[in-house]
């Protein structure tokens, strides 16, 4: 009995410090992660010559100032960016979570011939560096006169191994084919029973995939400073890329960190609004175990 | 209407690469699937399949693990190919037909709900497919919903059920749908003793209400019994023996057949069938019991030549006697009024006996020498090899 207790408290104890490490190297983390933004926020209520002038952590005054001047910038259009942006990466985001779970469904609940080859030829185009492929992909736009086209920023989006990839261990985690065979006995056809039965049990994945591939097409400067030459049809990562390359007469560092304030903006908003979905155990409760 | 026929069906699963590589090496895949047969082409689960089911007739699929009950049932859902024979339903040859124009509702043993969708949603949702009207979808849900007793929980979502509820949910989605034939696949094993019974019986209820063609699988064979008109009894792919549950108590076709129908199993006892005075007897260590004139015209029928055999009695008709087959009591368990006594023969084999006459009771102390006989209407035998009833 007494050793007992003196053995819990032991237990207790050793818990109890091995949780105050835990907390403290994921506070350390997220001051690291956040330390960024408070930064990018400091520096965009700072003018140009406070910028020059050195780093600080205390937040200056020409916020507004540094919107007014971002904002009137005559070389680049804020507000039409944000729009370029948010159209190619929302639709290549839907695009590319949606086919890959097409994709992946096709693969984990069908049996064919060459089913694990497709899986592996799948997994094998993850190898290839996008630089490697984009640099022929650019050659065929420019043969064919497919540059400022939106399409050919959002359509590639769709063959997205890496998405598949987790689709396809999602599936394999929650999804159970009986559910398939109940609902194809029920009358429905296959298609349906994707888009109305499995789409929704794989909510979360789709919630995290949607915003990966959000986040990285908004990022995307690579292949649309290559393909998109029309200023109107600019998106936001070669503004800002604009911006930073001005001459000196004009260039600001105030406008900027402003500029790149604002375009994180859309990103949390997705974030935020997916966050929602990303619910654990959405699927409990339908098969026993 | 709906007659369902099954016509020498046969099913083939293709061994996979790795399984075929395996059994090149050291045929170590046997092993694994049981006794089922293994031939180039691959694992043959279900073999040599006739059945001819009634319209509103309920049918029980019954065996051990791995016999081939769940692969015969997704056969005629769909589910399946089915690799050789023919599948009729209504005299419709349904080989090729996808499980959604089958009009047939099955109930899967863990439940396939929709967990998206709330109960209702569940229920409605082959009657919304049927682009059914909304008002007729709505009086069919809670029509069923009041059948099975879940009104109140339309609204929820399946997890939040308890399993019994779920199971419930299951079978009426089913039932909504008013299928040719309703299909169900252990529906009942996932649930406690308790609940398994009260569902048994509302199965039983269930089907007096929707009067239609019923196949149900289980590996129970209380379910078997209560539930089916027939019972189907396979083993390794085969089936076993086909009849009415008193059918197959009483006239079990072969030694499986006896050992499986019926709790506590029956007794297997090694004796001799004789002829005495032209009359058929089986000899047993201490006892001979000449068999009653049926079993002896059956006999004789068969034209059975004197031989050694499996006696098979069940524990409810071994009868107490002064001097007979010999036993020693192991344990002797009290069930309230009756009591099951574990014995060893002379052969060291073990045997129950049920006893429900309250003064024999305390006679059976651990160790006690019990001397046993049987009625001649109920003793079984067995050939020794084939293990087929002889009187069959
Ligand atoms: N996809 C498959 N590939 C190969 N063999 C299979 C496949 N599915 C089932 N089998 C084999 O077929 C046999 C019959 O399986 P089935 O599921 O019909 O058994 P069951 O009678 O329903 O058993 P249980 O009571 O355990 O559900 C089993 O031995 C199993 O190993
Ligand atoms: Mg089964």
């Amino acid at each position: 009995m007494n050793t007992n207790t003196v053995n819990s408290k032991k237990a207790i104890a050793q818990l109890t410090i091995v949780r105050i490490i835990v907390y403290i190297i994921l506070a350390i983390l997220t001051i690291l992660c956040l330390f960024s933004f408070y930064m990018l926020i400091i520096n965009s209520t700072r003018s140009n010559g406070e910028l020059q002038g050195g780093f600080t952590l205390i937040p200056s005054t020409h916020f507004i100032q540094n919107l007014v001047n971002a904002w009137n910038d005559s070389s680049i259009n804020i507000p039409r960016g944000m729009l370029n942006s948010f159209l190619i990466a929302a639709l290549s985001a839907i695009c590319a979570t949606y086919f890959s779970a097409l994709t992946a469904y096709g693969i984990h609940a069908y049996n064919f011939r060459g089913k694990k080859f497709a899986y592996w030829f799948i997994l094998a185009i993850m190898v290839i560096p996008s630089q490697v492929a984009a640099s022929g992909f650019v050659q065929i736009c420019y043969k064919f006169g497919l540059t400022n086209n939106y399409l050919m920023l959002i359509l590639p989006g769709i063959a997205s191994p890496v998405v598949f990839f987790y689709m396809k261990q999602y599936m394999e985690a929650v999804l159970p084919m009986e559910i398939v065979e109940a609902a194809r006995v029920d009358g429905s056809n296959e298609f349906f029973t994707f888009n109305r039965v499995i789409l929704p049990m794989l909510k979360p994945a789709l919630a995290v995939q949607l915003i990966f591939t959000f986040v990285a097409s908004w990022n995307n400067y690579f292949l649309p400073s290559l393909l998109l030459t029309k200023s109107e049809l600019k998106t936001v990562p070669i503004m800002i890329a604009q911006l930073r390359s001005a001459d000196y007469s004009k260039f600001d560092m105030g406008k900027v960190y402003m500029f790149i304030l604002l375009a994180i903006l859309p990103v949390v908003i997705v974030y935020l609004i997916l966050n929602r979905n990303i619910i654990k155990g959405v699927t409990s409760g339908s098969v026993k175990g | 209407m709906a007659r369902v026929i099954l016509k020498d069906i046969k099913k083939i699963y293709p061994m996979s690469g790795d399984q075929k590589k395996k059994k090149a090496k050291g045929k170590k895949t046997e092993h694994k699937t049981g006794n089922l047969q293994i031939t180039d082409k691959g694992v043959v689960a279900v073999q040599a399949f006739n059945l001819d089911i009634a319209d509103k007739e309920f049918i029980v699929l019954v065996g051990p693990s791995g016999c081939g009950k769940s692969t015969t049932l997704r056969m005629i859902a769909g589910l399946e190919d089915i690799s050789e024979g023919d599948l009729y339903i209504d005299d419709e040859l349904m080989n090729g037909v996808a499980p959604k124009d089958r009009d047939i509702a099955m109930v899967f043993q863990n439940y396939a709900l929709y967990p998206h969708m709330s109960v209702y949603d569940n229920m409605a949702f082959s009657l919304k497919l049927k682009h059914m009207d909304k008002k007729e979808i709505d009086v069919k849900v809670r029509e069923a919903a009041e059948i099975l007793g879940i009104t109140e929980y339309l609204d929820r979502k399946p997890k939040a059920l308890s399993g019994g509820q779920r199971q419930r949910v299951a079978i009426g989605r089913a039932i909504v749908r008013n299928p040719k034939v309703f299909l169900m696949d252990e529906p009942l094993s996932n649930l406690d003793a308790k609940l398994r019974n009260q569902m048994r019986a509302e199965i039983l209820k269930l089907r007096q209400k929707i009067n239609t063609t019923f196949i149900y699988v289980t590996h129970d064979q209380t379910e078997a019994m209560t539930l089916g008109d027939r019972i189907v009894i396979m083993k390794d792919g085969y089936i076993q023996q086909i009849g009415t549950p008193q059918q197959v108590f009483d006239h079990p076709a072969n030694l499986f057949v006896a050992g499986f129908i019926g709790s506590p199993q029956m007794n297997m006892m090694d004796g001799r069938l004789i002829k005495k005075d032209g009359k058929y007897a089986v000899e047993l260590p201490g006892t001979t019991v000449v068999l009653s004139e049926e079993k002896q015209a059956r006999l004789a029928a068969n034209d059975v030549a004197e031989q050694e055999v499996i006696v098979g009695v069940r524990p409810e008709h071994v009868i107490l006697t002064d001097s007979g087959y010999r036993g020693t009591v192991e344990v002797s368990e009290l069930m309230g009024s009756s009591m099951h006594v574990h014995l060893t023969d002379v052969h060291g084999k073990d045997m129950v006996v049920i006893l429900n006459d309250k003064k024999d009771f305390d006679k059976f102390t651990t160790g006690a020498q019990i001397d046993l006989t049987f009625t001649p209407d109920v003793v079984h035998v067995f050939d020794r090899t084939t293990q087929k009833n002889l009187e069959w």
